[in-house]
C-alpha cells in the first residue's frame, strides 16, 4: 500500500500532515509561553513604562548591574529560598505521613481520601483570607486555643511581626499542599505489588524496615518529580503572600516574584521588573537541572 | 488515506475561515465602556442608573465593567498600556499625576464650558481634578470622603474624658484607654493597605504639609518629619495602637472597633452605617479630625472622580454620560446607597437627608479646609506600595522617621 504511493504524498502523509495538525497547539504554546518569555528578555534590557508604551529606551545591562547593588533584592532572595524550600519539605513530610495513614485500612477510608483533598482544591483566595482571620492579632482563633492552652501569654499579631509573618503564611501554605504530596505518594504506594510486603512480612521485617527497603525505594521516582514540580510552583506562586501579608510588615515575606510584580505594577518599571523574573528563572533552571541529574540518577537505582 | 486527509484539511480551512470572519455587526448605536470600582459591588443602584441612562438615551449604549479596587489600578494601567483602555471610567486623585504624565487623560475643559452643572460643584473641588492651580480639569469630581474621628462615647464618660477634639486630649484619651491586659487599646492604627489616607490625615493636622503652596516637595522638612514621628509613637512609644497594627487593613481596623477592642478610629461616613449598626448609635461619636491647633483644622480628603481617557472615539458620549452621573438626582441616589460617600453638588449637600445625618454633616463641613495628595506622578506609586512598605518598616523601628519621609519626598519628587 505504502509503496503504491508516490514519494509526493507519501512525504505529505509523513512530513508535513502531522505538523499541520499540530499547528494550531504549536501557535498556541508560541503565543502564550514562548511569546511573553521573549518579550521579558527584552524588556529587561530596556527601561518601560506601560503609561508610556511609546517611549522605549534600550539601557543595555542597567537593569541586571541594579539588581546587585539592591538590597531588597537579597532580602527577596533569601526569603524565597526559605519559602520555597521550608514549605516543599514540610509539605512533603506532611504528605508522606498523611499517604502513609490513608494507605492503611480502616472504616470509611475512600470518604476521608476525598475529604483529605479539600484544602488542594480550595481556592487560594479564600484560604488567604480564612488564615489571615484566625490568624488576626486581636481575636483570631489560632491566639485564642494557644492562648487557653497555656502556649502563648497573650495575643500575638502573627502577620505583624517580622519574624512570624513569613512562618504564618508558610504554615498556610503547607497546609494547602499536603494533599497534593499525600494523594500523589498514595497512587506511587498503591502501585507496589502486595507481594513485596507479604514476602517481607514472612520474613519477619519489622514494619520501619519494610517501609525504608519496600516501600521507599519504590516511590522514589514519584518522589522526586514532585517535589520539583512543587519546588517550581512554590517558588513561583506568591497568591497567598499577596492577599495575606503583601510582603510586609516592611519587607519581611517579600519574595522574589512578588518583588517583581511591586516593581512592574506599583512602580510601573517593566524592565527592572523583567530582569528580576529572569534571574529568577535562571536560577530556578539551575537548581532543577541538578535536581534532573539526581532524578534520573534515583531512577537508575531501581 | 489520503481521502481523510483532504477532510482534514477541509475542516482545518473552514475552521481558520471562521476565526478569521469573526461576526461584524452593523452598529448604530454609540458603545461607551465605562470602568468602576464600588465598594459594595452588589449594590443594584449602579446598574439600575446605567439602565435609566440607556433608556434615556437611545442613541447610547453604555456598557459597564465592574473592577475590585484592589486590582483596579493594575488593570488600568495595563490596558492604557495596551490601548485597550475603557472610554471612561471611575477614577481616583492618586493616580492623576501618572496618568496626566503620560498623556492619558483627555481635558475635560471645553466639555464642561456647557455643561449646567458646574456651577454647582462645591468650587474647591475641582481642583482635585486638576494636577496644579492652573493645569485643565482632568477628572470631573464626583464622591469624595474626609476623615473623621469615630471615638466610643460610653468609655469616655466612664472614665471622665472630653471628646478628643485636638490632638493632646487624642493621645490623653488614648493611653488612659490602653489596657492590654484586657485587649483594650486607644486607637485602631492602620500600617496595612490603605493606611495612607489616615496617616496623611494626622499628617496635615499638626501643619505639616507633603508640598507647599508653589508645589514644591517639602515632604522631608523638618515639621514633616517630626509629624510623622508623632504618629509612628504612638504604636511605638505610647503603645496605644493594637500589636497587629503593622498589617492591619480597614478590615482590621473596623472589626477591632465594632468588637470594643479599640476606643478611636479614624475613617469616613463609610463606614457610619456599620459602626452604628454593630455598636449602637448611643455609643458611638464622631468629632471633626483633631488638630495640633485647633484654630488650624485640616484633614485629609480623597476624591472619586470620572475620566475620559484620550484614546476614546465616543468622547462626547462618554462626557455625556459622566456629566449625567454627576447631576442632582444621579449624584443623590448615588450618596445614598451603600456606597455612602459624600457629594460634590450644593444642591445635595443641603439636602435635611445630609443635613440632619451627623456624619454626612461632619464630613461635609471638613470639605472647606480638608487636603487631597498632591496630583504628582509619584503619589500612584506611593499609595499603591511604597507608603505601607516604609510605614511598616518605620513601625518596626527598621527605618527612621526621617528616613521615611525622605523616600517618600523622593517619590514625589520623580517624574
Amino acid at each position: 500500500m505504502l509503496l503504491e504511493k508516490s514519494n509526493l504524498i507519501y512525504k505529505w502523509e509523513k512530513r508535513v500532515f502531522p505538523f499541520l495538525l499540530l499547528l494550531p497547539a504549536l501557535i498556541l504554546i508560541l503565543g502564550i509561553v514562548a511569546y511573553p518569555v521573549f518579550r521579558a528578555i527584552w524588556l529587561s534590557f530596556h527601561s518601560y513604562n506601560p503609561l508610556k508604551p511609546f517611549i522605549v529606551e534600550y539601557v543595555g545591562f542597567d537593569n541586571y548591574v541594579k539588581i546587585f547593588r539592591d538590597q531588597l533584592f537579597i532580602t527577596a532572595l533569601k526569603n524565597s529560598l526559605i519559602w520555597t524550600i521550608g514549605v516543599v519539605f514540610f509539605q512533603f513530610l506532611g504528605g508522606l505521613f498523611g499517604a502513609l495513614i490513608l494507605k492503611q485500612n480502616f472504616k470509611g477510608r475512600s470518604i476521608v481520601r476525598g475529604l483529605s483533598l479539600i484544602p488542594w482544591v480550595t481556592p487560594s483566595i479564600l484560604i488567604a483570607i480564612m488564615w489571615i482571620w484566625m490568624l488576626d492579632g486581636n481575636y483570631g482563633i489560632i491566639n485564642d486555643v494557644l492562648l487557653k492552652l497555656g502556649i502563648i501569654s497573650k495575643y500575638i499579631p502573627w502577620l505583624a511581626q517580622k519574624n512570624t509573618a513569613l512562618p504564618s503564611v508558610m504554615i498556610a501554605d503547607i497546609w494547602r499542599g499536603i494533599p497534593f504530596f499525600a494523594v500523589m505518594l498514595l497512587a506511587a504506594m498503591d502501585a507496589i505489588p502486595e507481594e513485596l510486603y507479604e514476602a517481607a512480612k514472612i520474613d519477619g521485617a519489622s514494619s520501619f524496615k519494610i517501609f525504608t527497603n519496600i516501600t521507599w525505594p519504590l516511590i522514589l521516582p514519584t518522589v522526586l518529580i514532585t517535589t520539583m514540580l512543587r519546588i517550581i510552583w512554590t517558588a513561583n506562586h506568591m497568591d497567598l503572600i499577596l492577599i495575606m501579608t503583601d510582603g510586609g510588615p516592611g519587607s519581611s515575606s517579600l519574595i522574589l516574584p512578588l518583588m517583581s510584580y511591586h516593581i512592574a505594577y506599583k512602580q510601573l518599571n517593566f524592565g527592572y521588573a523583567s530582569a528580576i523574573a529572569i534571574l529568577q528563572g535562571i536560577f530556578l533552571i539551575v537548581i532543577i537541572s541538578f535536581y534532573l541529574r539526581l532524578l534520573r540518577k534515583g531512577g537508575s537505582i531501581y | 488515506m489520503f481521502k481523510n486527509s483532504r477532510v482534514y484539511i477541509f475542516s482545518i480551512l473552514i475552521l481558520i475561515l471562521i476565526l478569521l470572519v469573526s461576526p461584524i455587526q452593523g452598529q448604530k448605536k454609540t458603545i461607551i465602556k465605562y470602568w468602576l470600582w464600588l465598594d459594595d459591588p452588589t449594590d443594584p443602584m449602579f446598574p439600575d442608573l446605567v439602565k435609566q441612562f440607556n433608556s434615556q438615551n437611545p442613541d447610547i449604549q453604555v456598557e459597564y465593567e465592574l473592577i475590585p479596587l484592589a486590582q483596579y489600578y493594575d488593570k488600568l494601567v495595563t490596558a492604557v498600556g495596551a490601548g485597550t483602555a475603557p472610554d471612561c471610567a471611575r477614577f481616583k486623585d492618586w493616580w492623576l499625576g501618572a496618568f496626566v504624565d503620560a498623556g492619558a487623560l483627555e481635558p475635560l475643559d471645553n466639555y464642561l464650558k456647557n455643561w449646567s452643572g458646574y456651577k454647582d460643584v462645591i468650587a474647591n473641588l475641582w481642583n482635585t481634578g486638576k494636577i496644579h492651580s492652573k493645569s485643565p480639569i482632568y477628572m470631573m469630581p464626583h464622591q469624595f470622603i474626609t476623615f473623621y474621628l469615630y471615638y466610643r462615647k460610653d468609655w469616655f464618660k466612664e472614665k471622665n474624658l472630653p471628646p478628643p477634639t485636638d490632638l493632646n486630649k487624642f493621645l490623653d484619651a488614648a493611653k488612659k484607654l490602653t489596657d492590654p491586659s484586657k485587649n483594650q487599646y486607644g486607637f485602631g492604627l492602620r500600617g496595612g493597605a490603605g493606611g495612607q489616607d489616615q496617616w496623611l490625615a494626622f499628617i496635615v493636622a499638626q501643619g505639616a504639609r507633603l508640598v507647599d503652596k508653589n508645589g514644591k516637595v517639602i515632604a522631608d522638612s523638618p515639621e514633616a518629619i517630626l509629624a510623622n514621628q508623632w504618629y509612628i509613637d504612638l504604636y511605638r512609644v505610647h503603645k496605644v495602637a493594637p500589636p497587629s497594627a503593622p498589617t492591619d487593613a480597614y478590615a482590621q481596623i473596623l472589626g477591632a472597633f465594632q468588637a470594643g477592642i479599640t476606643a478611636m478610629m479614624a475613617h469616613h461616613v463609610g463606614s457610619s452605617v456599620l459602626v452604628t449598626q454593630k455598636l449602637g448609635e448611643d455609643k458611638v461619636g464622631v468629632v471633626p479630625m483633631p488638630s495640633a491647633d485647633p484654630k488650624k483644622p485640616a484633614t485629609m480628603m480623597t476624591m472619586s472622580g470620572n475620566v475620559i481617557f484620550s484614546g476614546s472615539k465616543n468622547k462626547e458620549a462618554a462626557f455625556k454620560f459622566i456629566s449625567w452621573l454627576t447631576e442632582k438626582d444621579q449624584m443623590d441616589k448615588w450618596c445614598r446607597s451603600r456606597q455612602g460617600q459624600l457629594p460634590v453638588l450644593k444642591s445635595v449637600a443641603s439636602m435635611p437627608y445630609y443635613k440632619n445625618n451627623i456624619f454626612f454633616k461632619v464630613s461635609l463641613d471638613q470639605a472647606k479646609y480638608a487636603i487631597a495628595w498632591p496630583p504628582l506622578p509619584g503619589v500612584g506609586y506611593i499609595s499603591a506600595q511604597l507608603w505601607q512598605n516604609l510605614m511598616q518598616k518605620a513601625l518596626l523601628g527598621e527605618i527612621t522617621s526621617k528616613e521615611m519621609m525622605e523616600e517618600i519626598a523622593n517619590a514625589l519628587r520623580k517624574k
